[in-house]
This record gives structure tokens, sequence and C-alpha cells, in this order.
């Protein structure tokens, strides 16, 4: 197994991030992590990334605690998380000196691709800024991305971008998990999804089974959380 | 087969693999796709369609299974010269008059009245 | 250190503009030290050796902002790149710090040049090993015994609360460690004191004072200066143990 979370309750101060949640990841899955705000899908991940120590259960990233094993996996949070004087060519001096598994020349390709300005990311649009961090994250060769909302606040074209950057780099041999509330946009990408609801798993399917019963993975969605 | 709309798919309308294997074979149906012109590969079709790779796979394996299409290895998929276009094509007229009969069916009208209809529509279509 | 050089590069982009706002105040200063001219001169050097300790604390207070700030890197999202990055906590604090500490020992070296400036203004002739003394041993010595140290705390301090955070309060942390440090500052200040001048101590200034007595009939200037040893060489030690502390909490850090 990849990944896997066993039986993992995360607290923060008295309310729960996440309840008794047990989950594997084999490797070669691209997973959808949906659920409402604050049902902790952004928990899950950061747990997952070894941002976050679970207050209770255990997870397991390569057979280890995921902060030892954190030059193997790509965390894409939620913010920014470029410095504002950063051009592409600061993220590649940046990425290149820290990762070995960084290649420069599928980082200047996605660059292009995505139609990255060679500007500040100050001034940048927060569309051309996730497509950068996204230039960052996909030119690495690891076994397990971890992309929190790299949709959210992003425009229409910005993330069809995104998304068809995805499925081409993806290798099947990888393991995405994406968290996202543009469910319908999304969704053909997903074998399989994981519902949250406060901070419970919710349903645990497959995309096409879903839909073999006649649901789109946007219904189940509907009736799992609503 | 470049645009997106051309394959019509619909999270709502049963798995994607089966909706990507009827779409390839409504276009070789329909002439939009001829036997042994090459297929995109998976992945650039699962981009372009923004779905998972592993799905176009799966529904190519399909139409590799009904004879509709080959792999040769190392040079991409092919539709097959030997496709049964004539079939498919019969096939989808059929399915479009099971369609047609059943809403005769539901509607109550004589089998006559129905084809007085049908001959009419196909004889303005020509024109 | 793996990704060191890259790391040290990323401090230098992200704290430059501190780093040259810093330098750049000694104008302010020395601008201020050059306006004492108009003074009488006897209360010349008592004016000028005020404005030099301040400007010598105010880089103290600059550069531990400068090494601590956390807060907008929090919410931002870059401290969670930085914790996910392959290099240990060792090279992360490492980095941080050799950048503080390469602006620190720039600033007060050209601060001890500004003392020299005013000694000359205030024309008391100095020969070159005074010099020396001014420029070099005495800001190192100053900036061993607190300015290093508070550097090195401060970094602990943040990576301490930012550690302790997520599950409770993260003012609580904070709090512990400002108390706790208090507590031991008075208990270490005392140790020192007791064991300063085992060593022999070491005399320095006594040029300048020779100087400013042959130059004005009131010297302000307390009797040469003889610095113990043992400070330095304890709070060195002490620097040293934070920073190692501070490096092995940082795999702990929740973000």
């Amino acid at each position: 197994m990849l990944a896997s979370l066993s039986d993992v309750t995360k607290r923060y101060g008295r309310t729960d991030g996440l309840s008794n949640v047990t989950i594997d990841f084999p490797a070669g899955q691209v997973v959808g992590v949906l659920g409402l705000n604050g049902s902790g899908k952004s928990t899950l991940l950061k747990l997952l990334a070894g941002l976050l120590f679970p207050t209770a259960g255990k997870v397991t990233l390569f057979d280890g605690p995921p902060r030892e094993k954190r030059a193997k996996l790509v965390y894409l949070g939620e913010n920014d998380s470029l410095w504002t004087w950063m051009t592409p060519a600061d993220a590649e001096t940046f990425m290149q000196g820290l990762y070995d598994d960084f290649d420069v020349g599928r980082y200047r390709a996605l660059l292009d691709s995505l139609a990255v300005p060679k500007r500040k990311t100050k001034a940048m649009s927060k569309g051309e800024r996730g497509r950068l961090r996204l230039a960052m994250a996909l030119a690495r060769d690891a076994k397990l991305y971890l992309l929190d909302e790299p949709l959210a606040g992003i425009d229409l074209l910005s993330r069809e971008k995104i998304l068809q950057s995805i499925v081409r780099e993806w290798h099947t041999d990888e393991t995405i998990l994406l968290s996202t509330h543009e469910v319908a946009e999304a969704e053909g990408l997903f074998e399989r999804v994981l519902y949250l609801r406060e901070g419970r798993l919710a349903l645990d399917a497959r995309a096409e089974e879903l839909r073999n019963q006649g649901r789109s993975v946007v219904q189940a969605f509907r009736e799992v959380l609503g | 087969m470049t645009t997106k709309s051309a394959w019509q798919l619909d999270m709502n309308a049963g798995p994607i693999f089966v909706q990507i294997a009827s779409g390839v074979r409504r276009m070789l149906a329909r002439g939009d796709l001829a036997p042994g012109q090459r297929l995109p590969s998976a992945r650039d079709l699962a981009a372009e369609l923004g779905v998972n790779p592993n799905t176009i796979v799966h529904a190519f394996a399909e139409l590799e299974r009904m004879a509709v299409i080959e792999t040769k290895r190392g040079l991409g998929t092919f539709v097959r010269k030997d496709a049964p276009v004539a079939a498919l094509r019969h096939d989808l007229l059929r399915a479009a008059a099971t369609a047609f009969s059943a809403e005769v069916t539901a509607l109550g009208i004589s089998k006559g009245e129905a084809l007085g209809v049908l001959k009419e529509v196909l004889d303005a279509g020509e024109s | 250190m793996k990704g060191f050089r890259t790391l040290f590069w990323l401090e230098y982009r992200r704290s430059g503009a501190w780093a040259i706002a810093l330098i750049g105040s000694l104008a302010f200063w020395a601008w201020g030290l050059f306006q004492v001219r108009r003074i009488e001169l006897a209360e010349q050097l008592g004016i000028r050796g005020m404005l030099v300790a301040m400007a010598a604390v105010g880089g103290a207070v600059v550069l531990a902002l400068m090494i601590g700030r956390l807060r907008g890197e929090t919410r931002g999202g870059q401290y969670q790149v930085l914790l996910l990055s392959p290099p240990s906590g060792h090279a992360h604090i490492a980095a941080r710090y050799t950048f503080a500490l390469a602006t620190a020992v720039l600033y007060y070296v050209m601060i001890g040049g500004l003392a020299c400036w005013t000694l000359w203004m205030s024309a008391v002739p100095l020969d070159a090993g005074s010099i020396a003394q001014l420029t070099l041993a005495i800001p190192l010595y100053v900036l061993g015994v607190t300015v290093l140290p508070l550097l090195a705390w401060t970094l602990l301090l943040m990576v301490f609360t930012s550690a302790y955070r997520v599950s409770g309060p993260g003012w609580v942390p904070g709090t512990v460690m400002i108390l706790g440090t208090l507590f031991v500052l008075r208990w270490l200040i005392e140790g020192i004191v007791r064991v300063s001048y085992t060593l022999p101590g070491w005399r320095l200034l006594e040029g300048v004072q020779t100087a400013v007595l042959q130059t004005t009939v009131e010297a302000q200037l307390e009797p040469v200066a003889t610095l113990p040893q043992e400070p330095l060489w304890i709070m060195l030690a002490l620097t040293l143990v934070l920073l190692v502390i501070a490096s092995r909490i940082w795999r702990e850090v929740e973000a």
C-alpha cells in the first residue's frame, strides 16, 4: 500500500478535524476527495503529507511516518505558498536546489503549455499563480501527489489547463489525491471518490461503479452530503 | 474526432468507458472515422476529454474485444481494416428504429399512420 | 548539509530587503552623530556613546524580527513548503541563522566604524590597535554575548510556538517559553557573574582611554575595560544549543 490511514482522528483544540478514518491508497489511483468546507478534506491531505500529526491512529506513507518520507510526495496546499518576489526562473532555482526528482526540462515545457508569464508572482493573477504552482509540482517525479483545491478560485480557462496537465503528466503507477469543490468539472478524472462529511468518511466508491448505478459523482455528492 | 462535443459525454448516462466506446462506434458508422484510421493515444484523448486515461484504456479494450479497433505495438491504436462498419450502421439504425417504435406504441398510433409520418419526415430530409 | 546553498539563497531573497534597510539605517545614526558636533566638547562623547548604543540595541530588535517573522508565511503556505522540502531541520535553521549572522556582523562592525569616526570627530587621536579593537574586537564580543544568543532564541521561539500551535491556542507555547526564558535568564546571569574572571580578562581600549584623557579635562569614560572571557564562551555555547534544539523541533512542527 502506498499510503494508509488507520483509525485516524485529528483534533484541533476541542473540535475534531477528522474522526476515526480508515482508508488505504494503493499505487496508481486518481482519487477525488470531496466534501463541503470544513468536512476534513484539507486535514486528510495534510495528515498524509505529514504537515499534521494524528491525535490518535496511524498514518503511514511508503511504510514510514509521512514527515520522514516527505521527499517522495508532492503537496500542493490551498494557499498560494509562493514568495511574492519569485519569478518562474526563481521557482526553478528553488525547486532544482531542493528536489532531486525535479525535471527542469519538464518544468519549462509545463510553463509553456500552461502559459505561465515570466513575471513576479505578485504581478500574476490567481490563475497564473495556480498554474505556476502546478508546473512546479508536476515537474517532480514523485509517487504521491496531494493536491488541495488546485481549482479553487481559478478562472475557467486555467482550470481546464490544469486538469489537462494533470492528465498528461500522470503515470499509471502514481497516486493522485485531488480535493475540490468543482466536482462536475473534475469528476471524469477520478477513478475513486471519497466523500467526507463532518470529519467522517461518508462514502468511498469507484466513480464508474456509481455511474453504472445511474448516478454521477455529482449526484452521489448531493445524496451523501445533502 | 478532435472536438469535445463530438463525444457527447454525459456523467449521468452510465459509465464513461461505455460512452466512449459507443462514441467511437457512432463516428465509425457515420463516416467521421474510417477503417484503418489511427485513433488518438489514450493519454491525448483523456487530456482532451478531461477523463482518467485508464477510462480510455478500458474503452479501447472494450472496442478491441468487439473487433472494432486493434493496437499495433509501438504504432498506436487503429480502426481495424475489417471493422464491421455495415453492422454498426445497421445496429445504430435499429436502435433509432426501436426508440421510434417505442414512442409509437406509447402514443397508441397505428402502424400505418406511423409509417406514413416516417416517410413524410424522410422525404422532407432528402429535399 | 544538503540544500543549504539554495536555502541560504532563499533567505537572502526573503530577508535581503530587511538587511539592506538595517544597514541603510546607519546613515541615519551617522547623521545624528554628526549633528552632535555643535554641542560642548565635554558632553559630545557621552551623547555619541548613547547614540551608538541605541543603534546597537535597535539593530538587535530588527534582526530578531527579521529572523523570527513567521505569521505571514504560515498563512501564505510558504512555511508548509519549507517544512515539506527534503533538507533537514539543521539545514533550514542553519541557512536562516547564517544569513542573520552575516547581516549582524556587517552591521555591528559598521557601528564600530561609526564609533571610531565619532572619536575622530571629537578629536581623539586613535592608534591602529584601538581602531581594530573598536571595529572588530568589541563589536564581535557584544554580538557573541548578546545578539547571537538572542537570535538563536528567537528562532527557537518561532519553531517552538509553531510546533505546538495547531492542537491548542498559539499564545500558550509562546508565553511558556518567554516566562521560562526570563526565569532561566536570571539564573544564567548569576552563574555567569560568579564564574567571570576565572580566566584572565581581555584588556581593551587602553589606547582609547589614554587618548581621551589627553583630549578632555573631565573624561566621562569608565576605567579601562577588562572584559571577561567566560560570558562569551558560555553564550556562544548556549547559542549552539538553542540552534540544535530548534533544528530538532523543526520536524515536529505542524502547519
